[in-house]
């Protein structure tokens, strides 16, 4: 299968600090790809340099290339709109905008300007999102009387609106209750039929639940990736093994 | 020593307390002065009717439309200007570049320049650079724009109250949280796109905010007008851009200080003053008002 995702060589640095260095890395179509690594290890970095919302930090630089199939994202001519709907993101922390639920589903088709009939679209993705059932009656109440966990779902769903073929998760269980948790790491799982999703987490534990392969990163530089059994069970670098056997992080 | 620090405490609250207590003191003698003597003289004549008897007698009518219509005008034209600018600084020019330092440099120092000063700039900017030049290319040089009017009086107001807008409008814009932009764009948002379905929604009670300081501002000020539209006394009512209107606060300061018959004008003043007070106020929580529903409306679905 060829990657819809490849990092090559790639770096960057907000200022002079760096962030990442040189990480080559691919994502392959319908995969759950989990980074993990302690705080400050540039996981999150690296998922914002995917849909280059590092962008909007006016002292960020980078060398290197992020191809989506096949095409350099970096190039100048990509339109950064298209990419982002293509590359859909959900943050640590939920982000409701003030709002009913159905106004914040249809961010992506109102910027989109793809309004018409889209009653099917938000059941389909309340469906995949598990937050059908605990919204439907209420599709038009505010966002903000969500718990944080539906909140997350919430945010979940307003990305799938898109019909995004990555998922980009920032460690989107950071906040949440193991209930939460439990639902949105089964969506994922779903999902992964239909797309592709890069999920940077905390939890190791989770990355061991959900992905199919790991990836970890330390202090901006790509340790290993491979299989998650494997990175597990057999880590080929002592820092790995240390790691994700929680002696450190 | 313990004693002495409660002493000075207690000294300094003191201070403090009877610093707060000044400030409403001197409002309630302001507020006060002006109900007892102008109330009795307030009627729905003095409300409605035109001054006559060299303005020892009869209403304020036209004073009071000219001041709605003033203030009106001017805020059309100051919002748009100044809520355009604000974005423009906070969402759009580069950070720290010059250009920013420019313009905030210019606000800073408009917001510093004297009233009548506006005025003398109205007259002859407005008036004489601007109003000319109306004239001369579409009125063949008939005189229509070239002489004191409501529309130059509101401009000037617009340019003295536009550091109010200004200010109020990018304190609003950065009170919007960072994570609303970043989930905008991730979703695809254009800059634009941003600002038109995330920021300025967000903004509109913080932009109100300003609106109603611009407003109260813009009621309240005679030097500005002086020289640039209002009358001391126009038989008629404002109809077009360029007829000339009276004004609250430029009828105080004439009944104050040309009037013929002194004790005659005195409870009139007192009425007008209690009435440009009541408007003042009534603009403000009509624009108080819009803007908590607003909120409410934010916050709701």
């Amino acid at each position: 299968m060829s990657p819809i995702l490849e990092a090559g060589g790639f770096s960057a640095w907000f200022g002079r600090q760096p962030a990442l260095s040189d990480i080559t890395l691919e994502v392959v179509d319908h995969e759950i790809l989990g980074i993990i690594g302690p705080a400050g290890s540039g996981k999150t970095t690296f998922l914002r340099s995917v849909n280059r919302l590092n962008d909007l930090a006016p002292d960020f630089r980078r060398e290197g290339t992020i191809r989506f199939r096949q095409v350099d994202i970096y190039r100048g001519d990509v339109d950064l709109a298209v990419l982002r709907r293509k590359l859909g993101m959900v943050f640590a922390v939920p982000v409701p905008l003030p709002g009913s639920i159905y106004h914040n589903l249809m961010l992506g088709p109102r910027l989109n300007k793809t309004r018409g009939d889209r009653n099917a679209l938000v059941e389909k993705t309340l469906q995949a999102a598990y937050l059908w059932d605990e919204v439907k009656d209420r599709l038009h109440q505010s966002a903000f009387a969500l718990s944080g966990g539906q909140q997350q779902r919430l945010c979940l769903a307003r990305t799938l609106m898109m019909e995004p073929d990555v998922l980009l998760l920032d460690e989107p269980c950071s906040g949440l209750d193991p209930i939460s948790t439990a639902k949105i790491e089964e969506a994922l799982v779903q999902l992964k039929r239909e797309l592709t999703v890069i999920l940077v987490t905390n939890n190791v534990m989770q990355a061991s639940r959900v992905a199919d392969r790991t990836a970890f990163f330390l202090q901006g530089r790509l340790i290993e990736c491979g299989a998650t059994r494997q990175i597990f069970v057999t880590p080929a670098e002592k820092e790995t093994h240390e790691y994700v056997s929680g002696r450190f992080g | 020593m313990k004693r002495w620090i409660k002493f000075v405490g207690l000294g300094f609250t003191t201070l403090t307390g009877l610093a707060c207590l000044i400030i409403v003191a001197m409002l309630v003698l302001i507020l006060g002065n002006v109900v007892i003597h102008g109330g009795p003289r307030l009627s729905w004549e003095f409300v409605s009717g035109e001054p006559r008897a060299g303005m020892t007698e009869g209403g304020i009518f036209p004073a009071i439309f000219g001041t709605v219509a003033l203030v009106l005008l001017m805020t059309l034209a100051v919002v748009p200007l100044g809520v355009a600018a604000a974005i423009y600084l906070h969402e759009y020019a580069r950070q720290g570049s010059q250009l920013v330092h420019l313009v905030r440099l210019a606000l800073h120092n408009l917001a510093g320049v004297p009233a009548i000063v506006f005025g003398m700039f109205g007259l002859g900017f407005f008036i004489k650079f601007v109003g000319s030049g109306v004239d001369r290319a579409f009125f063949r040089g008939q005189l229509t724009f070239a002489q004191p009017c409501i529309l130059w009086a509101a401009l000037t107001l617009a340019v003295l109250t536009l550091p109010t807008v200004v200010v109020a409008t990018e304190e609003a814009l950065r009170a919007v949280p960072r994570s609303y932009r970043e989930a905008a764009y991730a979703a695809g948002a254009t800059r634009w796109q941003v600002v038109q379905h995330v920021v300025l929604p967000q903004s509109v009670a913080g932009i109100l905010t300003g609106t109603i300081l611009a407003v109260s501002r813009g009621a309240g000020e005679v030097a500005p007008i002086m020289f640039t539209g209002a009358a001391y006394y126009l038989p008629y009512l404002p109809k077009k851009l360029n007829d000339q209107f009276m004004e609250l606060g430029y009828h105080i300061y004439v009944l104050t200080t040309q009037s013929p018959d002194v004790e005659a004008t005195k409870p009139i003043l007192y009425a007008t003053v209690l009435l440009l007070l009541a408007l003042t106020f009534a603009l403000n929580l009509v624009a108080i008002l819009v803007r908590s529903s607003i909120r409410r409306k934010l916050r709701g679905a």
